[in-house]
């Protein structure tokens, strides 16, 4: 009974894979193939391999830059988001501030402006209102992970809120009855009790500002270029580059992997806590 | 309890980033939507026009299909997204072997830019030199040209929304569901509460908060789409999957109809925050008060 | 934290590196001249702003890196896709934010940019500062492209970079081929050979969209550029074929108060562009399938790939498809003809009162809001040099100076090409550009809709038109432009 079932799971999530795999094959399929073969009828197994996209890609220093430059800025924006979003929410769900709950709703309107036309107003400000005498943030890494808090700091809030208020206020409590400044009680009892959630939302904090594109596009030019920016580069009047496109692709897949894989311990973590909690 | 003083400091510095790069532009955006501009028109200079823009607005076919076609990608995508996503989360509640491998592969779309989502569904559904339309034609003899017709470029655009989010709406899930007390389970089972009985009563209460945080991501997200179907379809065939995000690019971008687009760009703001603040008074509100 | 840091130094280390790309190496008549006339800006940075296309990242990889050998001035060229392109040029010069020093111009926005006085008077600048005109530069080097980037008060306002047309390719592998030329002449009673007129142009494709489907083959008679959702399709009716029928400049009628209707002066919705459309729309249908999502991009693939016996293609693409064995299966088979024509077409192009294509190229030009003017004058004529143009010809396969045209390197891909280069030269002033207009991409965002429902069959071609010219007369009365 036991076995059938582990079975069972297997070819499901087996299927499930397959369906998840096949467009990520296919990108693979196209980064090793000479643009010509893609306007033919196509084979689902591959009958030979080109590598020729991703010796171009390996040798282009721009691009190199581009990939240092989406890290940083990722990283750092998910990290910013995630510190502040942890922050505002303990604040959000242990003080008894005047209309809280309306501050809480009005986090995430900031998420769902449309973008396209708010890139003109934010370019004015980084240009010209932003600005520390010929410092301005246009163009710069920190700009951009100032920027990116805008659809990723509400995404924080509201993801990490269910966490904190599910921990037990009386934890706590015990604890600055026991003479605990708030911030022993915020990084040695909250914080541990939050890593599942924390876990999550740097995930997924860090995966929307590694794929932004239009902010990038607009709001740098020289110094800050993400990949997702240089990607554009390749889509051009004279023939959309697919193969290296796609070869850059699968390289970006690489640095999400490793952090993926480093932060999904936590999430492995959360799920004996809360066995132990039962 | 603590003095409010520090719950506001902690509060302070995300109160102060969203002013500066979200409130600040968003006033922008709704003074430029009470204003006639293109830097490109006759007179260049941007001339208020009161509530013109919006008078146009309820009368202007073209957005009221966008609206219409959005409604619909997002209904159909967020719903489907939100059953699947919550049926796999379940399924990873369990231990069986290799499953790390499985997470790690079900994650993988999510760290794909939407722009290279497009691009791989757009290759694979050009008509006749794609994948899909090639495999469908040769086994079932069925024609996918998301070139001609509606109702496959936008079903193929629904498809390539719940493969990419799918996995955002497990992990979320995934958080909510290991960190349930077992008490309440425990003891619905000794009372004998069927599985139906325990993920109405139990489960989902429970939550619903991340749940409905999820919806709300997701809802927001799918509402103002862009890239990936920009590039792959570009909005067509016809109008029939030119969602408000490509609605609104394509107004601003090539068009440069600042004030116009400014306009149709507070609308579907005023329209995403005033249904997700129906959904968040009615579900989760009191939920927060009484925590 | 430390991780962040240690990412920091590792982008230092990396940006250090990227400094040092090599230039290749091209010979400059007079080193000494513009070493003297770089001493004055030592250190400067110029930035730039282009497509990437292949004649724009030449100017990035090699001559930038050569002209800051030779002055010292460093040269930064941003190259993104083309929408993006646009719209960073434009909000920086609209805001007067300074940021770029020279941005790519395509021909068809120029007039935009010359209306809002975003641009630079090149001639008119190089007068008043005569100590930075480079001897070896001069206006008359340039083809006729360059009247394109003229003010109306005659000065240049654009450095031309790249010029094209968009010429009828067919295989010649195919059309020569006496199997088929016998076939050809069994079906229909002709010789086959590139066509003239319309006519023979449906009646070639025809026979090969059929040869190829009765010969298991992956061969279609026409190319089509027709994608139901992207401004693609909308370029090749308007600036490609309408023209073939007779319409011109979009069937707006600049000096009748911009009509676009017939009723009120135009041509937009008139027999010859309904006409035109219906023929357009049957080659589309018998065209590869693949042609409902394609871009001028699709479109060069799909020819080089050996799926279209023949069809309108850009220039820019002709060189690659002609020469390159990686990017194309048809390398040596393509042959270059003009666009098929209906009767009295080529007489109007002849005369002046139209034209038969569409002739295609930007250049780069100055703004305004630059910072560092000089500098970026100096970089300007230094792509004009004579000098200089025949290995960025091979590599982009662009012409925009007379002089190119005689250089070995481009006479030879001239052979390779079917005659592409001569026929730019002895014909290309029967090309033209986009019409002079500053409403480009206004009036085409407001007419498109209507166009991508025509194509998708859920409106017929005689209505939409109709339906079209009167939403780009609307459009063009909100711009202010149609009183």
């Amino acid at each position: 009974m036991r076995r059938q079932r582990t079975w069972l799971y297997l070819l499901f999530w087996t299927v499930v894979s397959f369906f998840t795999l096949f467009p990520i094959y296919w990108l693979f399929v196209i980064s090793v193939k000479p643009a010509v073969e893609l306007f033919s009828t196509p084979e689902v197994i591959l009958s030979s391999v080109y590598w020729k996209n991703y010796v171009d890609v390996l040798n282009d220093e721009t691009l190199r830059g581009y990939m240092v430059n989406s890290l940083i800025i990722s990283t750092g924006n998910a990290f910013l988001v995630t510190v502040l979003g942890f922050l505002a929410c303990y604040a959000l769900s242990r003080f008894n501030l005047g209309g809280k709950e309306s501050i809480f709703f009005w986090t995430i309107t900031n998420r769902m402006a449309p973008p396209a036309v708010f890139l003109l107003p934010l370019f004015l400000l980084l240009t010209q209102v932003y600005r520390f005498g010929d410092f301005t943030l246009l163009d710069t890494k920190i700009g951009m992970i100032l920027v990116y808090c805008t659809f990723n700091l509400p995404f924080a809030i509201w993801t990490l809120r269910p966490t904190i208020d599910g921990i037990p206020k009386e934890l706590d409590e015990a604890a600055f009855v026991d003479g605990a400044s708030a911030w022993t009680v915020i990084t040695e009892i909250v914080l541990p009790l939050a890593r599942p959630g924390l876990a999550v939302t740097l995930i997924l904090t860090w995966v929307f500002a590694w794929n932004e594109y239009l902010l990038a596009a607009t709001l740098t030019n020289f110094n800050a270029r993400t990949l997702t920016t240089g990607l554009s580069e390749y889509v051009t009047t004279t023939g959309t580059e697919w193969g290296v496109m796609a070869a850059i692709s699968m390289f970006t897949l690489i640095p999400a992997l490793i952090v993926f894989s480093l932060v999904q311990r936590h999430i492995v973590a959360g799920l004996t806590f809360g066995a132990v909690k039962g | 309890m603590q003095s409010n003083r520090l719950g506001w400091i902690l509060l302070a510095p995300t109160l102060v980033i969203l002013f500066f790069f979200g409130v600040v532009p968003f006033f922008y955006v709704l003074w430029l939507s009470f204003h006639q501009w293109n830097p490109f028109a006759l007179d260049p200079a941007v001339v208020y026009n009161g509530a013109d823009n919006f008078r146009a607005l309820v009368f202007d076919s073209g957005f009221l299909a966008s609206l219409g076609v959005t409604l619909a990608f997002v209904f159909f995508a967020v719903l489907s997204e939100l059953i699947v996503g919550y049926l796999l989360a379940q399924a990873f509640l369990k231990d069986f072997p290799g499953k790390a491998i499985f997470r790690t592969i079900h994650t993988l779309p999510l760290i794909m830019a939407p722009i290279i989502v497009g691009s791989i569904w757009k290759l694979m559904t050009t008509p006749s030199i794609g994948i899909i339309p090639s495999l469908l034609d040769s086994w079932f003899g069925f024609d996918l040209n998301i070139g001609t017709s509606a109702v496959a470029a936008f079903t193929v655009t629904v498809v390539m929304d719940i493969w990419h989010w799918t996995p955002l709406v497990t992990l979320t899930l995934i958080a909510a569901l290991v960190s349930l007390p077992a008490d309440p389970f425990e003891q619905a089972q000794i009372d004998g509460a069927n599985k139906r009985q325990i993920f109405w009563h139990i489960t989902l209460p429970m939550i619903a908060p991340a749940l409905l945080a999820t919806v709300f991501i997701r809802l927001m997200d799918a509402l103002r789409t862009v890239d990936e179907v920009l590039m792959l379809t570009g909005g067509g065939p016809g109008s029939a999957t030119r969602y408000l995000g490509v609605h609104i690019f394509k107004e601003v971008f090539p068009r440069t109809n600042y004030g116009y687009g400014s306009a149709v760009s507070i609308i579907v703001l005023y329209l995403t925050i005033v249904s997700c603040w129906l959904l968040y008074v009615a579900l989760i509100a009191p939920r927060n008060k009484k925590a | 934290m430390k991780f962040a840091y240690k990412l920091s130094v590792s982008a230092i280390a990396l940006a250090m590196m990227t400094g040092a790309s090599f230039a290749q190496d091209i010979q400059i008549k007079n080193p000494e001249w513009w070493q003297e006339a770089g001493k004055k800006f030592d250190g400067a940075t110029l930035r730039g702003v282009t497509e990437s296309t292949p004649a724009s990242n030449y100017v990035a990889d090699v001559l930038a890196p050569k002209f800051e050998e030779l002055t010292g001035i460093d040269v930064q060229i941003e190259t993104t896709s083309w929408d993006q392109m646009y719209d960073k040029a434009i909000k920086d010069m609209e805001a007067k934010t300074g940021i770029y020093d020279m941005v790519y111009i395509e021909q068809d926005i120029v007039y935009a940019y010359l209306a809002r006085n975003f641009l630079v008077n090149l001639t008119k600048a190089l007068d008043e500062n005569a100590e930075l005109k480079a001897p070896e530069y001069s206006e008359d080097n340039f083809t006729t492209f360059a009247e394109n980037f003229r003010g109306s008060d005659g000065g240049l306002y654009g450095v031309p970079m790249e010029a094209f047309i968009k010429v009828y390719l067919y295989r010649t592998d195919l059309f020569n081929d006496p199997k088929i030329q016998a076939e050809f002449k069994e079906k229909t009673g002709k010789d086959l050979k590139p066509a003239k007129t319309h006519a023979e142009y449906t009646e070639i494709a025809k026979f090969f969209t059929e040869y190829g489907k009765a010969n298991g083959m992956d061969l279609w008679g026409t190319t089509a550029q027709a994608h139901t959702g992207h401004p693609a399709s909308w370029y090749e009716y308007f600036e490609s074929v309408a023209p073939t029928y007779g319409v011109y400049n979009w069937g707006i009628d600049a000096n009748n108060n911009y009509a676009a209707t017939v009723e009120n002066g135009g041509t937009m919705n008139s027999p010859e562009a309904k006409e035109a459309l219906k023929w357009w729309l049957s080659m589309r249908d018998i065209a590869p399938p693949e042609s409902v999502q394609s871009t001028w991009t699709e479109v060069a693939t799909t020819f080089a790939a050996g799926r279209a016996a023949q069809g309108l293609v850009y220039g820019e693409n002709a060189a690659w498809i002609a020469t390159d064995e990686e990017k194309s299966r048809v390398v040596g088979e393509v042959g270059v003809a003009l666009p098929p024509l209906e009767p009295g077409v080529l007489e109007e192009a002849e005369s002046g009162k139209g034209y038969i294509g569409y002739y295609d190229g930007g250049a780069f030009g100055l703004p305004v809001t630059s910072k560092s003017q000089d500098a970026a004058l100096l970089f300007m004529q230094f792509m004009a040099l004579p000098e200089i143009q025949e290995d960025w010809a091979a590599a982009g396969s662009r012409i925009t100076l007379t002089s190119t045209y005689d250089t070995p390197k481009v006479k030879e891909v001239d052979k390779e090409l079917g005659g592409y280069y001569s026929m730019l030269r002895d014909d290309g002033k029967l090309f033209k550009g986009a019409p002079e207009y500053p409403f480009h991409r206004q009036v085409i965002e407001a007419t498109s809709p209507t166009f991508y429902e025509i194509l998708t069959g859920s409106i017929g071609p005689d209505e939409g038109l109709d339906m079209m010219a009167q939403k780009a007369e609307e459009e063009l009365k909100n711009l202010g432009y149609r009183k």
